[in-house]
C-alpha cells in the first residue's frame, strides 16, 4: 500500500520552503517601505497575493504609476504558469480532498510548493498540502512583516544576498531531477531558461509573456523528444 | 488613490489563474502527448524561474548569484535536503558581493 502523505509530512517538506521565503519576503517588505506603503499594506500585499514574482513585479509598476488595467494585464501574464502548474498537481489531488478545500489549496499553490508537491510522485492529501502551503505562507507573510520592521538594520550587502535563496532554492530542485532522471532533465531546463533569458533580456519581450513562452517550449520539445521508457 | 486598490487588483489576477485549473474540467481528459507534456512542465518551469534572475538581480556582479547556486547545486549533488544548500548560497553570494 502507498505511503499517505500526512500534515506533518507537509510541514516537514514546507520547512526548506519557509526558510526560502522568510528572506525573499524580507527583501519584499523592504522593497513596499521604499514605495512609501504602510506596514499593512505590505502585509495585505502578502496576505492576498501569497506570489513572489508577481508582488514584486506589481510593486515596481505602483512605483511607476502604471494604469490599473496595465497592472492587471501583467500581473495575470507572470502568473499565468499557474495554470499549467495547477492543471498537473490538480491531477495529483487525493479524490477524497472536499470541495470548499479546493480553493484554499488552489490559492496556496506556488512554484516551490508545486515543484515539491508534485516531484514528490505520491497522491496529494488535504492534510499534506494544507501543511505544506501553511508552513510556505507563514514564511512568506511573517516574513513581509519582519521584513517592513527591521529591514532598516540589516546591512545592504546582505540584504542582496539574501534574494539568492529562491534562485538556490530551485537549483536544488533541479539537481534532485537531474540526479534521478539524469540529463535530459538538465537540457529541459537549460532550454526554457536560455529561451527565457533570450526572450526577455534581448528581445525585450514582456517578462509574462516570455515565462509562459519559454516553458510550454521547452516542455513541448522534451515530450516530443524523449520516450515515455526513458523514465521522464 | 488607496494603495489597497493596486493590491487588490494584483490579488484578483493571481486568483484567477491559480482557481482556473481546479474548475476547468476539460483538463482533465487531456490526449497522452498533452499529459506526457504536463509531467515535463515542473522541469521546464525550473530554467526560467533561475536565469536570467539570478544574473540580472546582481548588476555589475553577474558572478555572485551563479556563485551562490553553483555552491547549493555541488552540495545538492552529493547529500539530501534543502536548507544547508540554501544557507550556503546566502553565505557563498554575500561572500562573493563582499569581495
Amino acid at each position: 500500500m502507498a505511503r499517505t502523505l500526512t500534515f506533518k509530512q507537509g510541514f516537514h517538506d514546507g520547512l526548506p520552503i519557509f526558510i526560502g521565503y522568510f528572506p525573499t519576503a524580507l527583501a519584499f517588505g523592504l522593497v513596499c517601505r521604499d514605495l512609501g506603503l504602510r506596514a499593512w499594506h505590505a502585509i495585505l500585499f502578502s496576505v492576498t497575493n501569497f506570489a513572489g514574482s508577481g508582488q514584486f513585479l506589481a510593486a515596481s509598476l505602483m512605483g511607476s504609476g502604471a494604469l490599473l488595467a496595465e497592472l492587471f494585464i501583467s500581473v495575470l501574464l507572470i502568473n499565468m504558469r499557474y495554470v499549467f502548474m495547477g492543471a498537473e498537481l490538480s491531477r495529483k489531488l487525493d479524490p477524497a480532498i472536499r470541495g470548499w478545500q479546493r480553493p484554499f489549496i488552489a490559492f496556496g499553490t506556488t512554484d516551490e510548493v508545486f515543484s515539491v508537491a508534485v516531484l514528490n510522485g505520491e497522491m496529494l492529501t488535504a492534510s499534506y498540502l494544507f501543511g505544506l502551503e501553511g508552513t510556505s505562507y507563514l514564511g512568506w507573510v511573517g516574513g513581509t512583516a519582519t521584513g517592513f520592521l527591521i529591514g532598516m538594520i540589516l546591512p545592504s550587502l546582505l540584504q542582496l544576498a539574501v534574494g539568492v535563496t529562491l534562485y538556490a532554492l530551485f537549483t536544488v530542485l533541479l539537481t534532485q531531477q537531474v540526479r534521478q532522471k539524469g540529463v535530459k532533465a538538465l537540457a529541459i531546463a537549460a532550454l526554457s531558461g536560455g529561451l527565457h533569458t533570450l526572450l526577455s533580456t534581448r528581445l525585450a519581450v514582456p517578462v509574462g509573456w516570455s515565462f509562459v513562452i519559454s516553458m510550454l517550449t521547452a516542455t513541448f520539445v522534451g515530450a516530443a523528444l524523449i520516450d515515455e521508457e526513458a523514465g521522464l | 488613490m488607496s494603495p489597497m486598490i493596486p493590491i487588490l487588483i494584483s490579488s484578483l489576477a493571481t486568483i484567477i489563474v491559480r482557481l482556473l485549473p481546479y474548475y476547468a474540467t476539460w483538463l482533465e481528459k487531456l490526449p497522452p502527448f498533452l499529459a506526457k507534456s504536463l509531467r515535463l512542465l515542473p522541469i521546464a518551469a525550473l530554467g526560467p524561474l533561475i536565469f536570467p534572475g539570478v544574473i540580472i538581480d546582481y548588476p555589475g556582479r553577474w558572478w555572485a548569484g551563479l556563485a551562490g547556486i553553483a555552491v547549493a547545486s555541488l552540495f545538492a549533488w552529493r547529500k539530501n535536503g534543502m536548507v544547508i544548500p540554501v544557507l550556503l548560497s546566502i553565505v557563498t553570494t554575500w561572500a562573493a558581493l563582499a569581495l
